[in-house]
């Protein structure tokens, strides 16, 4: 037994070990490739005068998609702040998804809102459409609210976009503030690439304990509490690292639900955002990949690193820990509902390298994780485990993780700088230590409920709190969707 | 021995007496922690280090910024003499005296100096552009124009234009049908404006594309210029460079050149969709109603955009001729084609509403719906 149990022991290190490599040099490349697609992004727009798209007849037109759930606090600023946005040609479009507060009334009364005789185009499925509200204001005639019988957030989109007038759709979540440029910049990729742009998303950036005035981000502060501290750099990694180099592979499967501009004519076609699963961002865009290589078209999905949208990330544990979760079943419903995209050579890089990354990293990882704790333990338990060994083992990936987020600081150093204030970049570099030991073990665990949730059939999208923008007594809002 | 001396003395241990018994993987993952930690300390050191330089160099900037900035302004007031050569002459031995060895001054005084170029009008921009010669600032606009870099010839490129070096037009030329787009674009964009013989040329000899964003540029800059002499756009139509074929067709859409309408009819047969669309939207929006019979032809054989865009610049022409045409698209199944077709109707100032509210009374509840619609004027189509 004591024999069994030692060569068991060799054998889990070593898989260990390997599987860490593994992870850890696909980790380099990507982020090799990063550095690549940011610094030609930044030299290349570096010439760029985005004021040319702002007056052109010529850019291309846009409407704002924006589901609101109960959100009275703050729904009179966030659009007005979406109103405010510099673009010539775009409609800002509410879709109010059965809010059971005086969302629809404070919009009605503010905005002056009257309906119209419009028929709607159900060319994708959505809930019942109660009617469709124009401004008799001429300084807000932009605006266009949409009533309709509650779906949750995809279907609300959907009906938005059954809506929308123009060319490309933003999707954005209301409470978000969205930066003055942001349509200029993720509208620009639109015009300039050689192949048709399905989809462009920009990094989205946390935005607790900034400074907020109307709907406008007006000073930039490293979040006081760590958990949003923590999410500040795991965000930086994600986007500035990781989404940038699959964008520069065009293998991009998630553009943020928070913000991202589609092609209008595409979405359509591949029939809008999917009900069935809490990962619709992500699903959208893997069938929007889809679609295109079985229609045989070269396409492009890009990422921008401007930080174009900015959030209020959770505090809480709790609300984190839900958020999380939500986040590993939309993945594991995405990946199940396109299993055949496996190592599909049909797919090009869908297939043969995002959608493998994605199951073997973004969902296995921290499963394997688990696991390997959990026979850690089992084998300390037993007394056989060899501690140096072991020890080093659990080093290299902390040494390993440390090295990943201080390159990500450094990108974002060298790239937009948004925390001006030296103690927020030492904030930052600390946080780089503590962080895979305070903070990466409740993701993994979140992970696993997630897997477990899922597994076990509880499949509520979980209830969003946020503390608002306004000030810290402000009413919180509740959102939540089932 | 305390806490870190045992530390150290374990790690020194670790990888100098102990490292060739490990085994291979904890060879590697020494070797790896090792990699790490020095990676970590140098990252750590170059981000602070960049931080302190940048706060320097911003510091430099700013006091070069300003101490120009003041320079230049007592150009813009100086009053003693209306004679332009005798003002460049004043300014000059003050602004020689600035260290323009060094490249952050020079890059400064000359990027100033077009700010202030293109924010003046009257003699100041003269005095300004004789000073950027007399300071060989023009030669150094040169010299970044024939550097080996793109980036540097763009800054070149954009400083001969931003100052109007028109002599630097036939330099700048080669680069217009660049692999590069960007090098591409702005030696376009600068030609447009530097060439007083042909601006358009660039045109004759583009192979390479002339994408959206580039074709957004350069059609702002067109617009924009009242000194330029707009030619007919419909010479390049029959370019094999479908990008040139589209770029003109939208300056003949904003200049209205109804002498291209012969050309614009030949293009509803072309390979491109897209070049087609547009040319339909020409013909819809110059209102030529000569060509509304070859739209209609080529109706059946096309694609729903292309219907969509048909129908649409019937009802910009409204000549009536295809009233019933537009009437009948109200059966269709296609609830775009329906809608469009009624827009359509709408459009023609006289009958529109009127022949609407007689298709009202003879049709569906749903087109009934539809027609109220596109009645409601809030509702934009």
């Amino acid at each position: 037994m004591r024999e069994f149990l030692a060569t068991f022991e060799t054998i889990f290190n070593n898989a260990i070990f390997y599987y860490a490599i593994f992870v850890m040099g696909s980790y380099l490349i990507l982020t090799l490739l990063s550095a690549i697609e940011m610094s030609g992004y930044i030299r290349k727009n570096s010439y760029v005068n985005y004021r040319e798209i702002l007056v052109s007849p010529l850019a291309p037109s846009v409407s704002i998609l924006a589901p609101a759930y109960n959100e009275e606090a703050t729904i009179i600023e966030n659009i007005r702040s979406l109103l405010s946005l510099h673009y010539g040609h775009y409609e800002v479009i509410i879709i109010n998804d059965g809010s059971k507060d005086g969302t629809f009334q404070q919009m009605f009364d503010y905005y002056k809102l009257e309906k119209v005789d419009f028929v709607v185009n159900y060319q994708i499925k959505c809930n019942e459409i109660r009617g469709v509200y124009k401004s008799k204001l001429p300084s807000f005639s932009k605006l266009t609210v949409v009533d309709k019988v509650n779906g949750g957030k995809s279907d609300a989109l959907n009906a938005g976009i059954n809506v929308a007038a123009k060319e490309l759709i933003m999707c954005i979540d209301v409470d978000c503030i969205v930066l003055e440029d942001a349509i200029l910049k993720l509208a620009k990729p639109y015009l300039e690439e050689k192949y048709k742009v399905i989809a462009t998303g920009g990094v989205v950036r946390i935005a607790n304990s900034c400074k907020v005035e109307d709907g406008k981000l007006v000073e930039i502060n490293m979040p006081k509490n760590l958990w949003p501290r923590f999410q500040v750099l795991e965000y930086i990694r994600a986007f500035l690292m990781g989404r940038m180099a699959w964008s520069r592979l065009n293998g991009l499967l998630i553009i943020s639900g928070a913000m991202g501009l589609f092609d209008k004519e595409t979405v359509i076609k591949v029939g809008g955002y999917d009900h069935s699963t809490v990962g619709e961002d992500m699903e959208l865009v893997i069938r929007m990949r889809r679609y295109m290589y079985e229609q045989d078209r070269r396409f492009k999905v890009v990422y921008i690193p401007d930080p174009l949208c900015w959030t209020e990330a959770p505090q809480d544990l709790q609300i984190l820990g839900r958020q999380r979760n939500r986040w590993t079943r939309g993945t594991i419903e995405s990946l199940w509902m396109h299993k055949d995209l496996f190592f599909n050579p049909r797919y090009g890089v869908l297939g043969m390298l995002s959608y493998p990354y994605w199951l073997f990293f973004e969902w296995m990882a921290p499963i394997i994780e688990f696991l390997g704790i959990t026979v850690f333990i089992l084998l300390a338990f037993m007394g056989n485990i060899n501690w140096e060994f072991s020890f080093i083992l659990i080093a290299m990936v902390y040494f390993f993780s440390i090295t990943l987020s201080t390159i990500a600081i450094l990108f974002e150093e060298m790239s937009y700088q948004q925390y001006t204030k030296g103690t927020d970049l030492v904030k930052l570099l600390l946080s780089a230590f503590l962080e895979p030991i305070m903070y990466h073990p409740l993701t993994v665990y979140w992970s696993i409920k997630g897997n477990l949730d899922k597994f076990t059939g509880k499949n509520n999208w979980g209830a969003m709190t946020r503390k608002g923008f306004k000030s810290t007594e402000a009413a919180t809002e509740t959102k939540q969707t089932t | 021995m305390n806490f870190f001396g045992t530390i150290f003395s374990y790690i020194r241990e670790t990888y100098v007496d102990r490292l060739s018994y490990f085994p291979s993987n904890i060879k590697i993952s020494l070797m790896i922690i090792l990699f790490c930690a020095i990676a970590i300390v140098e990252l750590y050191i170059y981000i602070i280090f960049r931080r302190v330089i940048k706060a320097n160099q911003n510091k430099q900037t700013k006091y070069w910024k300003e101490r120009i900035g003041n320079m230049l302004a007592s150009v813009v007031v100086y009053d003693e003499s209306e004679n332009t050569a005798e003002i460049a002459v004043h300014f000059y031995d003050k602004l020689k005296k600035l260290p323009l060895k060094n490249s952050t001054v020079n890059q400064i005084l000359t990027s100033e100096i077009i700010t202030y170029h293109k924010n003046f009008t009257g003699k100041i921009p003269e005095v300004l552009a004789l000073l950027y010669a007399k300071l060989k600032l023009d030669k150094r606009s040169k010299k970044k124009i024939d550097s080996k870099h793109w980036e540097t010839k763009i800054e070149g490129i954009r400083e001969a234009n931003e100052m109007g070096i028109s002599e630097m037009a036939e330099e700048i030329i080669k680069y217009t049908d660049d692999e590069n787009g960007l090098l591409r674009m702005e030696a376009q964009a600068a030609y447009l404006k530097l060439s007083n013989k042909d601006p358009f040329h660039f045109l004759d000899r583009a192979q390479e594309r002339i994408l959206d964003w580039h074709q957004l540029v350069l059609f702002e800059i067109i617009t924009k210029n009242k000194k330029l002499t707009i030619p007919s756009f419909s010479k390049w139509l029959r370019s094999p460079n479908d990008t040139v074929v589209m770029f003109c067709l939208k300056l003949i859409d904003h200049f209205m050149q109804f002498d291209a309408a012969e050309e614009v009819q030949r293009l509803l047969k072309h390979h491109n969709t897209r070049i087609v669309k547009k040319s339909i939207e020409i013909i819809g929006k110059l209102e030529l109603e000569e060509l509304e019979k070859h739209m209609f032809e080529i109706y059946f054989d096309h694609t729903d955009e292309i219907k969509l865009e048909i129908l649409n610049s019937l009802g910009k022409i409204s000549s009536g001729k295809y009233a019933d045409f537009l009437s009948s698209r109200i059966h269709s199944n296609d609830s775009k084609i329906k809608r469009a077709a009624l827009y359509a109707i709408k459009r023609d100032a006289d009958h529109g509403e009127a022949r609407l509210l007689e298709i009202y009374h003879h049709t569906s509840p749903e087109n009934q719906a539809l027609i109220t619609h596109v009645l409601d004027n809030r509702i934009k189509q």
